[in-house]
């Protein structure tokens, strides 16, 4: 158990390094582009490129927002059940959320197929963007391993 | 069940899921998939989430969002707020009420580079609250101002939540950006003369800090001027159409970034913490977003925009009074949930009623972030209250105390809006004319 959970936090930190990695990419990748440009010098591709930084940015930063309990949620009502109620409803939704990450992740991974089959590719750089699909369906499936770790956390009376 | 029924009962049972302690922008998601499958069908349902995911994540007007949450991250870990806080001590300390004028002064400048009111508060929770401490501040006024000069981000560029807005809503983020100034220096005015006028009434609350002199006061300047000009570089860069709003994003963080490591005042480590929380909060907020569109999808199969823009207006109500109902659902609903992620919940459904009454949008999300910057400092969800607490070790009963008064001066804020839209439309329809 404790093993599983050093392997979620672990994997959740190394995506977040390669969000923050592409976060910092995009913003000097479009300073260079700006001072460029008024040299007569653009550098070509650059809103394409910082579209697909971008979704490397925030999906790969999705599972460490979840592990540190980044996204909004309310809990005061949950609260006010005993600790067996709190454990089955925040498996409950654990699950829930388990369910449709799995089926974004699915469809994302149909979705890279598709644009890897029919080799579509950014206008100007002819970037392909089956790799940046196919990223963000293993974010999902990094997600569904952070919420089983939080069901883990409830089995294992750690879950706060 | 018809497809408007459909759309209620889904959106209602939304708002009994957001309490089950489930992340919001996962919930959006849920039921989003859930009533879209229903209506039409599960197969285009599950092609809607990957696309909706995908469309989301891999645009470059969203990226906008995360540079300008790195850009006030980096402020926020950098020290600039105590230097700004000290510069406005330096000059008003003395009077009664001084530090806590200074706070909302030093607020007013550093929100120009920090989007985020939570950040503000924690930053100046952590300067000047101590300070105040030392000269024997009242824990109400001191807790009460920093809790609440966080809200002026949310009116004052870049702020976050009405790029959101103007995302949502398709409007010019450099437009709502210059609607957002003049109401956001008059609720900081506003702020100044509940404190002016709460140490007139009770000294004790706010005493003298100690006189500088005009060199010392002088020699701040720079540091001022320093974060006026940034600002203005990423306004004006907007404004005068040199740079896209992701551009702005990236120059400002940028300039942020080289400033402080001129100075020492962040190292390379210092940068790294501040990338990763950024990417953690722009995480958060994008969600939000994803969330908002699969729902959104699914509210727009439902008509539930078009039929509640066509009711509100068949009303035999004042357009004026609807327009108030509006705000009061944002509050209301807000404090139930969060006020941003109501805000992206409920402005697709209202947006159109607003348009149809005639109202100038730019007026609309000037009023809906008032109501948005009183929601963040009223229980239940008082975002900013939190953090004060959090870092003040303050009961919530004085914090709250301490806020009360400065939500009278949100209120006349929001209601001087109201009667005067042109404090808001002004100044975008003369400098950027839609």
């Amino acid at each position: 158990m404790g093993g599983y959970l050093v392997f979620v936090e672990k994997l959740s930190k190394l995506m977040n390094v390669i969000a923050g990695t592409a976060l910092s990419f995009i913003m000097l990748l479009t300073v260079a582009d700006v001072i460029l440009r008024y040299f007569k010098m653009p550098i070509v591709g650059t809103f394409e490129m910082v579209g697909l930084g971008g979704a490397i940015a925030i999906g790969f930063g999705m599972p460490i927002t979840s592990v540190f309990r980044n996204h909004i949620f309310v809990n005061d009502f949950v609260e006010k059940f005993p600790k067996t109620g709190q454990n089955i409803i925040n498996i409950a939704t654990r699950l829930a959320t388990i369910a449709i990450f799995a089926l974004i992740s699915y469809n994302l991974f149909l979705f890279s197929s598709s644009l890897l089959r029919s080799g579509e590719v950014t206008l100007t750089r002819q970037i392909p963007f089956y790799p940046i699909a196919y990223g963000l369906c293993f974010c999902c499936f990094a997600q569904c391993l952070v919420m089983i770790g939080d069901i883990v956390k409830v089995f294992g009376g750690t879950y706060e | 069940m018809n497809e408007v029924q459909v759309g209620l009962l889904v959106l209602t049972i939304t708002l009994f899921v957001f309490l089950t302690g489930i992340d919001l922008a996962f919930a959006m998601i849920i039921m989003g998939f859930l009533g879209f499958g229903y209506l039409i069908s599960f197969h285009a349902a599950m092609n809607l989430l990957a696309k909706d995911f995908y469309d989301v994540l891999n645009s470059y007007g969203f990226t906008v969002i995360p540079l300008f949450v790195l850009m006030g991250q980096i402020s926020f870990n950098s020290g600039i707020a105590k230097r700004l806080f000290d510069a406005a001590h330096k000059f008003i300390g003395h009077i009664p009420g001084g530090l806590a004028m200074a706070t909302v002064m030093g607020a007013t400048v550093f929100k120009a580079i920090c989007g985020s009111s939570a950040a503000t508060s924690a930053t100046f929770a952590f300067v000047a609250v101590p300070e105040m401490d030392r000269y024997g501040y009242d824990r109400r006024l001191s807790t009460g101002v920093v809790a609440t000069v966080g809200t002026l981000g949310i009116l004052l560029p870049p702020s976050v939540t009405l790029i959101i807005y103007g995302i949502i809503t398709d409007l010019s983020i450099g437009r709502l950006f210059l609607a957002g100034i003049f109401p956001g220096l008059m609720i900081a005015t506003f702020f100044v003369g509940v404190i002016y006028g709460w140490c007139k009434i009770n000294p004790a609350v706010g005493p003298k800090s100690e006189k500088y002199s005009w060199g010392e006061r002088i020699k701040t300047i720079p540091e001022v001027l320093i974060v006026v000009g940034i600002f203005s570089l990423v306004i004006g860069g907007i404004l005068g159409g040199f740079f896209t709003p992701t551009e702005a994003g990236s120059v400002g963080t940028f300039l942020v970034l080289i400033l402080s490591l001129a100075r020492r005042d962040i190292t390379i480590k210092g940068y790294i913490k501040s990338a990763s929380e950024s990417v953690r909060t722009a995480c958060m907020v994008m969600m939000l977003i994803a969330g908002s569109t699969v729902l959104g999808h699914f509210i727009a199969v439902t008509k539930i925009p078009m039929i509640t823009a066509d009711w509100l207006i068949s009303l035999t109500l004042p357009p004026s009074l609807i327009v108030i109902l509006i705000a009061l659902i944002y509050l209301i609903g807000g404090s139930f949930i969060d006020d941003l992620a109501f805000m992206i919940l409920a402005t697709p459904i209202f947006y159109p009623a607003i348009i149809k009454l005639g109202y100038d949008p730019l007026w609309f999300g000037i009023l809906i972030s008032i109501t948005i910057m009183m929601g963040v400092v009223i229980p239940p969800m008082a975002i900013c209250v939190f953090v004060v607490k959090q870092i003040t070790k303050e009961q919530f009963s004085t914090i709250y105390a301490g806020v009360y008064p400065f939500l009278i001066a949100l209120l006349l804020g929001g209601v001087m809006v109201f009667i005067f839209p042109q404090i808001a439309i002004w100044l975008p329809s003369v400098l950027m004319p839609g």
